[in-house]
């Protein structure tokens, strides 16, 4: 769905048309639907996570430190900051300025992404795979690849669309109002890791 | 900018075949395609029934050219008691998702939903198009299982585990088949996803002047009813799926317990759970039963209104009972597991909700028998297949109470019994709402009339064949005849064998009439006469267009609404039905703001 | 209309103010990691925290504090979505403890 799709027909039928329920137009209305379903699809995830966790005896819990996921949720966070000011900026007309934060916010994106690797590559280092690992049950890094590995998905789709988004908005086809939008994907990406990083990372943390 | 992505006119015409027929992001295009695609799963999914049903009657009996289908599946001719449940497993999936849930809602949905809502189309046709293209995408991923090795899954529709979970070890068809099933099914997830977000956003933000929500026709909010459902549904279904995948290529073992013996071997998995699939399963899978029957509500309202010539009792009690619907589908879905060897408390505690989702179903129906007493209903096929639905929902609905209880479910689950139960509410029911969607539309979808002799006789004919089929179920659930299974050789099932015998005459020729419906298509399609504006004096928008609708709709003059979408036989007004687009000003006391 | 909400009055003082916050309750949900406590406590507490971070991010990152309806329709629909899939925990708890409601916790090593 592009911009170029919405002004493609000369006549506007503005004003033909009812007010849109809760007054959010048809393109927010659907990252919010969309996030409603992720959220459907995360906690699916979650909970299947905790149905196995819960139903086995001897859980592994092999993580020693928490520097690396507390980095990772720090810059994650802190992209959240950067792109709501790029939100701001963009409805305030800045456009440069709008430009430079959603690439801000980006870079932190692809920051976060890169430790998230490092901290796989480590794991598997040691031997983790899908189906197996040397701390306990095979299931335990199978959902935590699952798990962290859907998660990444998300952040890596959304540094693609924060850079798709910002370069076509500096280039005039989107407007701040689809700055906005990416942005609600943005946080949601982050609401979802607040809850991966106790459930997955420091309940598995060991004593 | 607000009003740009809110209103906007969504695509110009499109002059080039490619983009007119096959990759068109009209909505009316998409719904046909749909509609097309269920069409052609409904020929498969009724042609696997008949072998089946064959099968069952007449076990030894050697059907001309099955070998072509699975030489090892079926020697001889004659089905191998696994071809059987790999077949049954087929139809079952092919059914539920590409008939049952494609055609009533995503079909007549697109046509009908942006255009009884006085949009130009929907917000995101490329979505849209998408949409379709994904779910065709998935429909032959699954076809295609049938001619890879080992043939198409066993596991059922609901592809228990372990068995789909523990590949080809489990029979033939859980390796790949089990891996093309579940890829069918995300796929299918994902097309689903892209029709809700566009349903919902149609719904709440692409309504026309004056159109308030209470003005909606009751097939509108069916529709948007069902994606709000399928929107979250959908969404669980993806990733269980995808475990299932990775328990196959990955060698996780998200649902296969440890130590478990298959064919004297000890499988290497270890740790999952086998009940979680099923937690996540039915957790889409009871919404899925209303995604299938739901819009079946609404377009059977919608057809009686317009052929009862007044409105139901109550416009918003019928919303309401339909919203009751979706958010109880969430609470109910464990009496799908009552003797899975889940926890005895869970079941109590899923009977109560189960229990209390008959009482909207009750109320919708009660609504319809209130409207049709003393009403001078016009018999025309599209009605009588409402009325048809409508008998249907409640014969099959009233086995439910038996079921919701999970004492009495112990002896009927697995049963027959609960095989009629299902094929009568959510098969039979969704399949005579496709109908009667179809006879009241044809009209307006192709500009052309069906031919009612034709679509009486197929009423008839499948009214009769339904209940000839279906009812005998109850029975031979009641007298014990365990279900999947392909051949009735015990003691006790022996005298059955006769039931089966009539259910199997009665499937052929009931099958048969649905051949007539589909020359009656054929044949109206391009041989009807041709069809008015309004052939049937109805009031909702998609009867104040053009026949067939023009691209854009509704042309260059934008609908304004003035009035709910049934305002039938109006005392005091200036004829027996006032469209929604009429200004005339009346004195109605069911008149919604 | 709800775009325009941001532009009042240059808040980015309350952006600040909650990010500070999720900061602190991120810190909180560390900080309960290193408690001498069962993992069933543990995860009862994080979860309560992360709920209230979540609320956060909703409220006041995505803007639903400024919309009324859209609020309660994302709210009430993704609840009750959530609540469904609470069901099969009496199953899982059971494989281990072999009681329904049993408070025996295996992972407490």
């Amino acid at each position: 769905m592009s911009q170029a799709d919405l002004t493609m027909h000369g006549h506007s039928t503005a004003g033909a048309m009812a007010e849109p329920t809760f007054s959010v137009p048809a393109k927010k209305m659907a990252m919010w639907l969309f996030i409603i379903a992720d959220t459907a699809t995360f906690a699916g995830c979650l909970v299947a996570y905790g149905f196995i966790r819960n139903a086995t005896p001897n859980w592994p819990r092999p993580f020693h430190s928490i520097t690396n996921v507390a980095l990772m949720t720090f810059i994650l966070l802190t992209s959240s900051l950067t792109m709501l000011i790029a939100v701001r900026e963009a409805h305030a007309g800045d456009k440069p300025k709008a430009f430079r934060w959603i690439m801000i916010t980006a870079v932190a994106g692809a920051l976060f992404a890169i430790l998230h690797i490092r901290e796989w590559m480590n794991m598997i280092g040691e031997g983790a795979t899908l189906f197996h690992n040397p701390w306990g049950t095979p299931l335990f890094s199978s959902c935590f690849f699952a798990i962290t590995g859907l998660h990444l998905l998300h952040v890596t789709g959304g540094i693609i669309a924060l850079i798709a988004v910002g370069i076509r908005y500096q280039g005039g086809r989107y407007k701040a109002d689809d700055i906005e939008i990416t942005g609600l994907y943005w946080h949601f990406v982050d609401l979802v890791w607040m809850f991966v990083v106790p459930l997955v990372y420091l309940l598995n943390l060991s004593h | 900018m607000h009003d740009m992505s809110a209103h906007a006119v969504p695509h110009g015409a499109p002059t080039s075949f490619i983009r007119k027929h096959v990759f068109s992001l009209d909505h009316k295009v998409i719904g046909k395609q749909y509609y097309a695609l269920a069409l052609l799963a409904a020929l498969i999914g009724m042609a696997l029934s008949w072998i089946m049903r064959i099968h069952l009657g007449w076990g030894s009996f050697a059907i001309p050219g099955l070998h072509l289908l699975s030489s090892t599946g079926a020697p001889g001719n004659v089905l191998t008691p696994e071809y059987y449940l790999q077949l049954m497993t087929m139809h079952g999936t092919i059914m539920v998702f590409f008939v049952l849930t494609t055609a009533p809602f995503a079909a007549f949905g697109n046509f009908f939903l942006p255009i009884q809502t006085g949009a130009e189309d929907m917000p995101f046709p490329h979505f849209n198009m998408m949409s379709f293209w994904v779910t065709f995408v998935g429909f032959w991923v699954l076809i295609a299982s049938f001619f890879v090795a080992d043939g198409p899954t066993l596991g059922g529709w609901t592809q228990y585990a372990p068995l789909s979970a523990i590949g080809s070890v489990g029979g033939p068809g859980q390796g790949l088949g089990v891996v093309l099933w579940a890829t069918s099914i995300a796929i299918f997830c994902v097309g689903q996803l892209f029709g809700s977000l566009n349903f919902i956003t149609t719904t709440l933000d692409m309504r026309c002047k004056g159109m308030s929500l209470m003005r909606l026709p009751l097939t509108a909010w069916g529709w948007f009813i069902t994606s709000v459902m399928g929107l979250t549904a959908f969404a669980v279904l993806m990733p269980a799926c995808i475990l299932l995948i990775l328990d196959h290529v990955a060698g996780t073992s998200f649902f296969v317990a440890s130590n478990l013996v298959i064919n004297d071997q000890v499988l290497p998995h270890s740790g999952g759970s086998t009940l979680l699939w099923q937690h996540l399963f039915w957790f889409f899978g009871h919404p899925e039963v209303y995604i299938a029957i739901v819009p079946g509500m609404g377009i059977v309202s919608h057809v009686l209104i317009t052929n009862m010539r007044k409105p139901m009792l109550s416009h918003r009690v019928l919303i309401y009972s339909m919203a009751a619907l979706a958010v109880l589908s969430y609470m109910v879905y464990g009496h799908h597991m009552f003797v899975s060897g889940m926890n005895p408390i869970s079941s109590l505690v899923f009977s109560f909700p189960t229990l209390v989702i008959t009482i909207p179903s009750t109320i919708v129906v009660l609504m319809w028998l209130g409207s049709l007493y003393g009403s001078k209903l016009r018999i025309n096929s599209a009605s009588l297949f409402a009325l048809g639905f409508v008998s249907m929902f409640i014969s099959g609905g009233v086995s439910g109470f038996f079921l919701a209880q999970p004492s009495i479910d112990i002896m009927l689950h697995a049963t027959y019994f609960v095989v009629g139960h299902f094929h009568l509410v959510m098969g039979v029911a969704a399949m005579f709402g496709i109908f009667a969607g179809t006879y009241f539309w044809f009209p307006k979808m192709t500009g052309r009339m069906m031919n009612e002799t034709l679509g009486k006789a197929h009423f008839i004919l499948s009214f009769i064949g339904a209940y000839c089929i279906f009812m005998p179920f109850h029975y031979l659930g009641i007298a014990g005849n365990v279900r999947r299974y392909q051949a009735f050789t015990d003691d006790y099932l022996i005298p059955l064998i006769p039931v089966h015998k009539f259910i199997t005459v009665a499937a052929l020729v009931t099958g048969f009439a649905q051949l007539i419906f589909v020359y009656n298509l054929i044949h109206s399609r391009f041989k009807g006469a041709i069809a008015s504006d309004n052939p049937w004096q109805g009031t909702s928008l998609e009867w104040s267009t053009a026949t067939p609708p023009p691209h854009n709709n509704f042309g260059d003059k934008m609908p304004v609404v003035y009035h709910d979408p049934y305002q039938y036989s109006v005392e005091g007004a200036s004829a027996d039905f006032i469209m929604q687009t009429s200004p005339e000003k009346i004195n109605s006391p069911n008149e919604e703001k | 209309m709800t775009t325009a909400e941001p532009q009042k009055g240059n808040g980015i003082g309350k952006d600040l103010a909650v990010y500070v916050c999720m900061l602190v309750l991120a810190g909180i949900q560390f900080f309960i990691a290193f408690q001498d406590i069962t993992a069933a406590q543990m995860f009862e507490r994080m979860l309560i925290v992360a709920i209230i971070e979540g609320g956060l991010a909703l409220l006041f990152f995505m803007h639903l504090a400024d919309n009324r309806g859209l609020r309660w329709f994302v709210i009430i629909f993704t609840v009750s979505v959530l609540l469904g899939m609470q069901y099969g925990w009496t199953d899982s708890s059971r494989l281990t403890n072999g009681v329904p409601w049993g408070r025996v916790n295996v992972n407490t090593q």
